[in-house]
C-alpha cells in the first residue's frame, strides 16, 4: 500500500523536518516529547563530550545521530515511529571507540612488547621458596688496555663455602682452575662460567671433605671480567627455606594482622552503630528515622570511598606504615559492614521476639535469646568474608606504603628481582585462595 | 485463672477498627474457641490480652489484676501467668528445643540470669518433665528447626508450660497443620486445660475443631462479637451469618 502525501501531511513533514534541523524540536512538535527531549538535550552533551574527550573528529561523529534524528522526525510526520534500536547501537559503538581513544589501547605495542615479558613470566615460575642447593662464586680478568682490576676479590668467611680460581687474570686459550672447599661433600654440582652474554657449564662433584677442583679452558678475548660459580647440590636432609621466603612468609602475617586488625576495629564502631541502621527498629519514632537516615549516609559515604584512597590521605596524618593501612580497612570496612549488618538486623523474624516477650522475660532476655541468636551468624560470616576482602587489600595497600608484603613486592619489583618478587606473588595467592576458601566454608557452615 | 474483657476497642495507626468495643468474661478453667473470618480480630484480640498490643481503650482484668493498668514492671509479672503459643510456633530456629523450652522461665530468673545460657539444674530439670509431656524428650538436644511443625508446636507448648500459666492464648496453633497433626496438637491442649485447669482461649479457623475442643464459642465478625454460646447451636443459619453467605462447612477429620 502506498501512502499518496496529502496537501496537509506534506506541510507536517516539511515543518517536523526543518524543525528537527535543531534536534528534538521536529519530535517534540509531533507530540513525541519524550523523545524530542532526549534528542535536544542528549545529542549536545553526547558531543560535548566526545570534543572533551577526543577533539573535535570523534566529535563530528554525532552528525550521524543528528541525521538520524531528521529522518525520524520524517517518519513521525508521516505516522510511523521509528524503533531506537539503530541509533541505541550507533551510540554504543561510538562510545566504545572513544573508550578505545581515551585508554590508548595500542595492540602494536602489545604485540611487540610481549617478548620483552618472557624473562619475568619464567622468573614467576621460578619462585624460590626452598633453597637445594650452595652456590658461590669467584671472578677472573681478562685484561686489556681499559680494564681496571675488580677492586673486590672478597675474603670469604672461612667457614662458608668459597671458591677461588688462578690464575685470575688470563688470555684466550689459556687453562683456567677452579678449586671450592667447605662445600656438602660427595655432591655434584655445576660450574657456571660466564662468557659473554651466555653461561659455559661444567659438570664437578664433590670429594669426602667437600673440595672440588676443576679445570675449563677460557674462551673470551673481549678484555673484561667474567664470573665463574659453582652450584653444588644439598642434600635432601639440608634443604631449607630460602631467606625471601622467610622474608616474604613475615611480612605476609604482618599482611594478615594489619587486616584482622582493620576488620576488628570496624567491628567495634559497626556492631552498636548497625542496630540504628536498621529500619526495623528505628521506623517506629521520628527520632529513630532521622537516626536511621544518617547512619545509612554514613554508611554509603565510607564505602564509596576506596580504601587505597584514605590510605593515601592518612598517610598525611599519621606517615606512610601499616597504620595508616589498618585505618584506611578500618574506616572504608565500618561503611561495608555497617550495610551487611543493619540488613542482617532488618531481616530477624519478630516472630521469636514476640514468643519470648510474651513469656514475661525482660528486655535484655529477649535481646540475648530472641535477637542475638538471629544475628551472630550472618555478623560472623560477614565479619569472615571481609578479612578475606581486607587481606587482599592491604597486599595492595603496601603497594602505596601501606607496610605488608605489597611493600616489599614493591621493592623486588623495582629493583627487577622477579624470582623474589614471584615468591611473594604465590604467596599472596596462595594465601588468598585459602582465605577463600576457609571463609567459604565457614559461612556454609553457619547459614 | 479467669478473664474479663470490657469495652475493649483497638483501632490502629492506620485507622483500620480491629475491635470494636468487645466485651468478654471467660470463667477459670474454660476451654474457649474463638472463630471467624481472617481479618476479622481474632489475633489482635490476644494481643490485647497480654498486651504485645496496646488496647486503644478498654479494660482487662486476669482473676481481680487489672492487666490494663499495670506499669511494664507489673505487665511483666502479670505476663508470667499467661501462656502463648502461635501459629508459626516462634521457636528460635538455631537453638535446642531445650533452650527453647528454658526460655518459657526466663521471667521467674534474675534479669541476668539465662544470658550467658547457664540455667539453674533444678530448671532444666523441669524443663525435661515438660518435654516429656508433650511426648518428645528424645529431642532436646537437637535444634528447633530440625522437627516437623506438630513436634515445633508441642515444644511451643512445653515452653508455655515453664510459665505455669493460669491461662493459655493459642493463636491459630494448628492452622499450618496438617489434619492429624492438628488433632495430637489439641490433644495436649485438651489434656492441659482438664488435668491442669489452666484456662485456653484458641483462635481456630476450622468450626469442626472448635466443635470438637471448645466448651464454648464465640464469633468475631470485623472487631465485633457476634456470636457467643455453646458449639451445638452454631447451626447452618449462624454459620452463614458468621462465615459469610457462601461460605460452606469443611470438616476436619
Ligand atoms: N499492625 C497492624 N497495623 C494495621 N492494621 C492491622 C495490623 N495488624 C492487623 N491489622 C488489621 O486489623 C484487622 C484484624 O486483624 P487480625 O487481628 O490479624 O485478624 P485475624 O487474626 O482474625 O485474622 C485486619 O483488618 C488487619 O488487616
Ligand atoms: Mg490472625
Amino acid at each position: 500500500m502506498t501512502i499518496i502525501p496529502q496537501p496537509k501531511n506534506r506541510r507536517r513533514v516539511l515543518i517536523a523536518s526543518l524543525l528537527s534541523i535543531i534536534p528534538g524540536l521536529g519530535q517534540i512538535y509531533l507530540g513525541e516529547v519524550q523523545r524530542g527531549l532526549v534528542l535536544l538535550f542528549g545529542l549536545p552533551a553526547q558531543t560535548a563530550i566526545f570534543w572533551a574527550i577526543g577533539g573535535q573528529w570523534l566529535a563530528a561523529t554525532t552528525v550521524i545521530i543528528w541525521a538520524w534524528n531528521i529522518l525520524d522526525a520524517r517518519k513521525l510526520a508521516r505516522g510511523t515511529k521509528v524503533s531506537l534500536a539503530v541509533p541505541i547501537l550507533l551510540l554504543v559503538v561510538l562510545n566504545l571507540a572513544a573508550g578505545w581513544h581515551v585508554t590508548k589501547i595500542d595492540l602494536y605495542e602489545l604485540a611487540t612488547g610481549v617478548p620483552n615479558m618472557r624473562r619475568i613470566g619464567v622468573s614467576l615460575f621460578q619462585p624460590q621458596f626452598v633453597v637445594r642447593d650452595v652456590r658461590a662464586s669467584a671472578v677472573y680478568t681478562v685484561p686489556g688496555p681499559d680494564v681496571t682490576k675488580l677492586g673486590y676479590r672478597s675474603e670469604p668467611a672461612s667457614d662458608a663455602p668459597n671458591i677461588s680460581v688462578s690464575p685470575d687474570s688470563v688470555v684466550k686459550g689459556q687453562n683456567v682452575t677452579v678449586s671450592g672447599r667447605k662445600f656438602p661433600s660427595n655432591q655434584n654440582g655445576v660450574l657456571r662460567i660466564n662468557v659473554g652474554s651466555d653461561w659455559q657449564k661444567i659438570s664437578i662433584k664433590t670429594d669426602s671433605n667437600g673440595r672440588f677442583i676443576s679445570k675449563f679452558v677460557n674462551q673470551s678475548t673481549e678484555p673484561g671480567d667474567y664470573i665463574v660459580e659453582a652450584i653444588i647440590g644439598l642434600p635432601f636432609n639440608q634443604w631449607h627455606p630460602s631467606e625471601t621466603l622467610k622474608l616474604t612468609s613475615r611480612l605476609m602475617l604482618e599482611t594478615i594482622f594489619l587486616a584482622l586488625v582493620g576488620t576488628a576495629m570496624s567491628i567495634i564502631v559497626t556492631v552498636p552503630l548497625s542496630f540504628f541502621g536498621a529500619r526495623n527498629l528505628m521506623k517506629t519514632s521520628r527520632a529513630g528515622r532521622i537516626a536511621y537516615a544518617a547512619t545509612r549516609g554514613l554508611f554509603n559515604v565510607l564505602r564509596s570511598i576506596e580504601v587505597l584512597i584514605i590510605a593515601v590521605m592518612l598517610t598525611a596524618a599519621v606517615g606512610i606504615g601499616p597504620f595508616a593501612g589498618v585505618l584506611a580497612l578500618a574506616i572504608h570496612g565500618i561503611g561495608a559492614l555497617g550495610k551487611l549488618y543493619s540488613e542482617a538486623i532488618e531481616s530477624i523474624e519478630q516472630g521469636p521476639i514476640e514468643a519470648i516477650t510474651a513469656t514475661g522475660a525482660s528486655k535484655l532476655q529477649v535481646i540475648a535469646f530472641a535477637v542475638v541468636p538471629q544475628i551472630i551468624p550472618q555478623f560472623i560470616s560477614f565479619t569472615m568474608y571481609r578479612w578475606d576482602i581486607n587481606v587482599r587489600m592491604a597486599t595492595v595497600i603496601g603497594l602505596v606504603g601501606g607496610g605488608g608484603i605489597g611493600y616489599i613486592l614493591m621493592q623486588y619489583i623495582g629493583l627487577l628481582q622477579w624470582k623474589e618478587a614471584a615468591t611473594a606473588i604465590w604467596l599472596i595467592a596462595a594465601v588468598v585462595m585459602s582465605m577463600d576458601y576457609a571463609s567459604a566454608v565457614i559461612r556454609e557452615k553457619l547459614l | 485463672m479467669s478473664l474479663k474483657i470490657e469495652h475493649l476497642t483497638k483501632i490502629y495507626d492506620d485507622g483500620t477498627v480491629a475491635l470494636d468495643d468487645v466485651s468478654l468474661e471467660v470463667p477459670d478453667g474454660q476451654f474457649l474457641g474463638i472463630i471467624g473470618l481472617s481479618g476479622s480480630g481474632k489475633s489482635t484480640l490476644m494481643r490485647c490480652i497480654n498486651r504485645l498490643i496496646e488496647p486503644t481503650s478498654g479494660r482487662i482484668w486476669l482473676d481481680d489484676v487489672e492487666v490494663t493498668a499495670a506499669d511494664s514492671n507489673e505487665l511483666r509479672k502479670i505476663r508470667l501467668h499467661i501462656g502463648m503459643i502461635f501459629q508459626q510456633f516462634n521457636l528460635v530456629k538455631r537453638a535446642s528445643v531445650l533452650t527453647n523450652v528454658l526460655t518459657g522461665r526466663l521471667g521467674y530468673l534474675p534479669a541476668g540470669t539465662g544470658l550467658y545460657r547457664r540455667f539453674p539444674s533444678e530448671e532444666i530439670k523441669r524443663a525435661e518433665r515438660n518435654l516429656a509431656r508433650v511426648g518428645i524428650s528424645e529431642k532436646a538436644l537437637q535444634r528447633a528447626d530440625a522437627l516437623s511443625g506438630g513436634q515445633q508446636q508441642r515444644v511451643a507448648i512445653a515452653r508455655a508450660l515453664m510459665q505455669e500459666p493460669g491461662i493459655l492464648l493459642a493463636d491459630e496453633p494448628v492452622a499450618s497443620l496438617d489434619p492429624a497433626t492438628a488433632h495430637s496438637v489439641l490433644k495436649y491442649l485438651e489434656e492441659i486445660n482438664q488435668s491442669d485447669g489452666i484456662t485456653v482461649i484458641c483462635n481456630l479457623h476450622f468450626l469442626s475443631l472448635t466443635r470438637r475442643y471448645a466448651h464454648r464459642v464465640v464469633a468475631l465478625k470485623s472487631g465485633k462479637i457476634v456470636f457467643d454460646g455453646s458449639p451445638s447451636e452454631i447451626d447452618n443459619a449462624r454459620f452463614r451469618e458468621i462465615y459469610g453467605e457462601d461460605a460452606e462447612e469443611v470438616e476436619v477429620r
